[in-house]
């Protein structure tokens, strides 16, 4: 079974610092192209958030050779489909196409790389700042508790932490957004050398590598990019805060620190939320939904990235029931676990879960090569299926005891959700 | 020297070979349809049952949804949690969803695992238990449910605007029901509901899997031939135009943005301009680089995203453009919408024509990746009751399309005097720009579609 997670591929570096990565796999006749930048909103600063995520939106706006709206419009009329994302830590870029398309989205993606700035222009930062603002208001400002993520991180994140705004950026710094500043972020970050490709599907490898090398190997790389630099976040206080909201149901939202992604209890604490809450007799969904009947939803998991990790629990109560009881019962039951451990059948059924979702994850060549890309920017070794899996499948009992006894019995972030 | 100012042209062409697809009974008539897909060791079920909430009982609006959300809170010898307990120890993700017309429940596991997963599949099929106390429990959760969905600006649009264009239908209302209707369902209507609707004639079987068809005909025929509930629903009704106002609005204080619903009813699934209508919108709303989305995100920056969709139930369809917008762009954006509804009747370029061919038929092999994307496929054809040769004709019937086609599928598609306009958004903001915009009266609903006066 262990074989299916072993891939095939080729990594090697162009000499302007460009990671590539093949993986060819013939299911389907397409290819998928997926780029990372390690740039993500970790790399802003206070009172000018947001660009990261910005430039997710100025990537699709056209380049030196790519007029704008044609970047998606030649990728559609080849029957591809294409998106990007960004985190704290990194932003992605990916399309996928009909194999016999690869060059044309080389082509693109290399314009975009080595030539946006030439066709960056005030017109379309003004209309993108309204975009995203836009996005702004109908992702978070215009949802029910749609504010609380970045209310409970900015709380758990000290001022000066880089996850400490939202990924988005504050509504304020969007707003003011400047071209120049717009610019320098562009040539800072996006660079050859701060990036990685992974190229999946149906493909020749040594046509790919003539084209990556035709397309990519012209563009300088930047050797001035600089690093972040900040201490490991810690509380030194419990903090409540609450806030009211047009919601008819009160929510209670507990977030401790945690380990970093792939930090040495990161799997453990991934068993643990599954153990807590993934299915209806997970302890908190057990105790809280299903038999007291207290709350209409109880979710947590395991927030992992590369300058900081937390562990979250969310609970909406049902009519009439205060907050004050979910968190009781959500406290009573780690205090559980803390003292009297897990049995190996809840461990067990986890693992089991886990291990299907790894295999079910497969089915999908868009994912496939973001995991791949994922692994080699945390673990530069893209190949980790087997051995993210080993992290799971090592996990004992008394792992899930000693792990959530360290992070859990520590200050935390609880963020009270009330109607108003 | 490489010239970057020249698009690379495609390198050769792509074969793609079609996955075929296996129909056959079992002997106590279930019909199943299946794909062998060998590339990983899992296998992806689906059971669609004809028993959504257009079925609901007179007053008990929700009874389709609920009894969808009991079925697999105990079956057989195995209780709710021991189902489940079974489940996560197989690796097996299993879930149910209803909708107007149906019920389709999912089930996709590791091939070591299918014995047992479809063993406990056919259970919740066959043999519910239907006890009181899961009853009650699942009853309060879908009643908070919805009221939680109170707030939910874009439900609310998305379910009053179903409520205005597919009125006195049973379309008209929410699959989860009202707050009061589902406080009025009781154990034994679930009981009835699942009696009268979960039947062999009224289901069908979706596979695709990494397993023969001989093995698969084998364990199903183990597992659901005892199955002997018979009895086919049917349904027939087409929501009656009459004359009403265009524009509606439902009030939300201090909303940031307006949701905008703007649609009428439209033909069935299985109209003879289907695919015409396809291409036709995919050029005015039904991807990124539409004229409405262009036009009121990539020009105006009023919204994150804009779109049209023709949308078919299993009687006939209907057609929206869907969006949220900056609350003060409001009637600037409904502006902007009906002049590009105006527009697709009047002209279609050759160019935009040819790029939405050109989209649909190349992304055709993407259809076809995962193992849910097949069972999809399938269910798609046995709901609409699409030829077996569906998809082997898909390419050759889009390729025969002409631009004439098209323009005449605007004309005939989009029924400009036939508009709803449905608003959810700050009645104090967005009210002063309509009325500057048009003379036509404003009917406020409240969010379940009543009148307010």
């Amino acid at each position: 079974m262990n074989s299916i997670f072993n891939l095939k591929f080729e990594k090697y570096k162009l000499d302007n610092g460009l990671e590539v990565i093949l993986y060819p796999s013939k299911n389907l006749p397409v290819t998928a192209v997926n780029l990372w930048y390690k740039v993500g909103s970790a790399n802003e600063s206070e009172g000018k958030t947001g660009f990261a995520h910005l430039f997710e939106h100025m990537m699709f706006q056209g380049s030196e050779n790519v007029p704008k709206e044609k970047h998606f419009r030649y990728i559609q009329e080849a029957g591809g489909s294409l998106n990007g994302s960004t985190s704290n830590d990194r932003t992605n870029y990916f399309e996928t196409v009909p194999s016999n398309y690869l060059e044309m989205a080389l082509w693109l993606e290399s314009d975009r790389m080595g030539f946006l700035l030439p066709a960056l222009n005030q017109d379309k930062l003004d209309n993108q700042k309204d975009v995203v603002m836009n996005e702004r208001r109908q992702r978070y400002e215009n949802q029910p508790y749609g504010l609380a993520w970045e209310k409970l991180f900015c709380s758990l994140y000290p001022k000066g932490h880089p996850y400490h705004w939202p990924t988005i950026g504050w509504m304020e710094d969007i707003e003011k957004f400047e071209l120049n500043d717009v610019r320098k972020f562009f040539s800072t970050y996006y660079a050859p050398n701060n990036a990685c490709m992974v190229i999946g599907g149906d493909f020749d490898s040594l046509e790919a590598k003539r084209l990556v090398k035709l397309y990519f190997d012209p563009i300088p790389g930047n050797i001035k990019i600089p690093k972040i630099k900040c201490e490991t976040p810690s509380l030194t206080n419990s903090k409540v805060i609450t806030v009211p909201d047009n919601i008819q149901l009160p929510r209670i939202y507990l977030a401790w620190h945690s380990d970093f992604v792939f930090g040495k209890d990161d799997a453990a604490l991934d068993v643990l939320s599954e153990i807590l809450s993934s299915s209806k007799n997970s302890r908190l969904y057990k105790l809280m939904v299903f038999d007291k009947q207290i709350a209409q939803d109880v979710t947590s998991f395991q927030f992992s990235a590369k300058l900081g990790g937390s562990f979250i629990i969310v609970s909406t109560a049902k009519p009439g029931i205060g907050i004050d009881i979910l968190k009781e019962n959500i406290l009573n039951s780690l205090n559980t676990i803390i003292k009297e451990g897990i049995t190996e059948e809840e461990l067990q059924r986890a693992k089991n879960s886990i291990k299907s979702t790894f295999i079910y994850s497969l089915q999908n060549l868009d994912k496939l090569v973001n995991q791949i890309n994922y692994y080699n920017s945390y673990m530069q070794d893209p190949n980790y299926f087997a051995k993210d899996l080993k992290r799971y499948e090592d996990i004992t009992c008394e792992d899930i005891k000693h792990t959530a006894a360290k992070y859990l019995n520590d200050k935390f972030v609880q963020l009270n959700y009330i109607p108003k | 020297m490489l010239d970057r100012s020249k698009t690379p042209e495609p390198n050769g062409k792509i074969s793609f070979q079609l996955p075929a697809i296996k129909k056959f009974y079992l002997s106590n008539k279930l019909s199943v349809s299946f794909i062998q897909k060998n590339n990983l060791p899992i296998v992806q079920i689906g059971i669609i049952i004809s028993a959504g909430s257009k079925y609901d009982f007179n007053g008990k609006k929700g009874t389709a949804n609920l009894t969808a959300m009991l079925i697999d809170e105990g079956a057989g010898e195995l209780n709710a949690l021991q189902i489940d307990k079974e489940f996560e120890m197989l690796g097996t993700v299993f879930s149910i969803a209803a909708d107007h017309d149906s019920v389709i429940m999912s089930m996709l596991c590791l091939k070591e695992n299918l014995v047992r997963s479809l063993e406990i599949l056919s259970k919740i099929l066959i043999s519910p238990g239907f006890e009181e106390d899961n009853f009650l429990r699942e009853q309060r959760k879908c009643i908070s449910k919805i009221i939680q969905m109170k707030d939910d600006p874009s439900y609310i649009a998305s379910t009053v605007f179903d409520n205005l264009i597919s009125k006195n239908t049973p379309y008209a209302y929410p699959t989860f029901g009202y707050e009061q209707s589902v406080t009025s369902i009781t154990n034994e209507d679930v009981k009835d509901f699942y009696n009268s609707y979960y039947t062999v004639d009224n289901s069908h079987v979706v596979v695709a899997g990494n397993i023969s068809l001989l093995e698969i005909k084998d364990l199903l025929e183990t597992h659901f031939s005892g199955w002997r509930k018979y009895s086919q629903s049917s349904y027939g009704v087409l929501p009656a135009r009459n004359d009403r106002n265009r524009f509606y609005f439902v009030h939300k204080e201090q909303a940031q943005q307006s949701e905008i619903r703007i649609g009428h009813i439209s033909k069935g699934r299985n109209a003879s301009d289907y695919f015409d209508t396809m291409i036709m919108n995919t050029i005015l709303g039904g991807q990124f680089t539409s004229r409405i989305n262009l036009n009121l995100r990539e020009k105006h920056g009023f919204t994150y995203g804009a779109g049209s969709s023709f949308n078919y139930n299993k009687e006939y369809g209907y057609f929206e453009v869907d969006t949220a917008v900056h609350s003060q762009n409001t009637a600037e954006a409904i502006t902007e919408i009906l002049k590009e509804l105006d527009g697709i009747r009047e002209y279609v370029k050759e160019e935009e024509f040819n790029f939405a061919k050109s989209y649909l038929i190349k992304r055709y092999p993407s259809m076809f990746e995962t193992y849910s994307q097949l069972t999809k496929n399938m269910a798609l054809l046995y709901m609409h009751n699409l030829p077996d040769d569906y998809f082997d004709m898909y390419l050759s019937i889009i390729e025969s399309v002409s631009l004439a086609d098209v323009k005449n599928a605007a004309i005939n598609n989009i029924l400009t005097d036939q508009l709803t306009v449905l608003i959810v958004g700050d009645k104090n903001i967005i009210l002063p720009q309509l009325n500057a915009i048009t003379d036509e009266p404003m009917q406020e609903l409240d969010i379940s579609g009543n009148v307010v006066v």
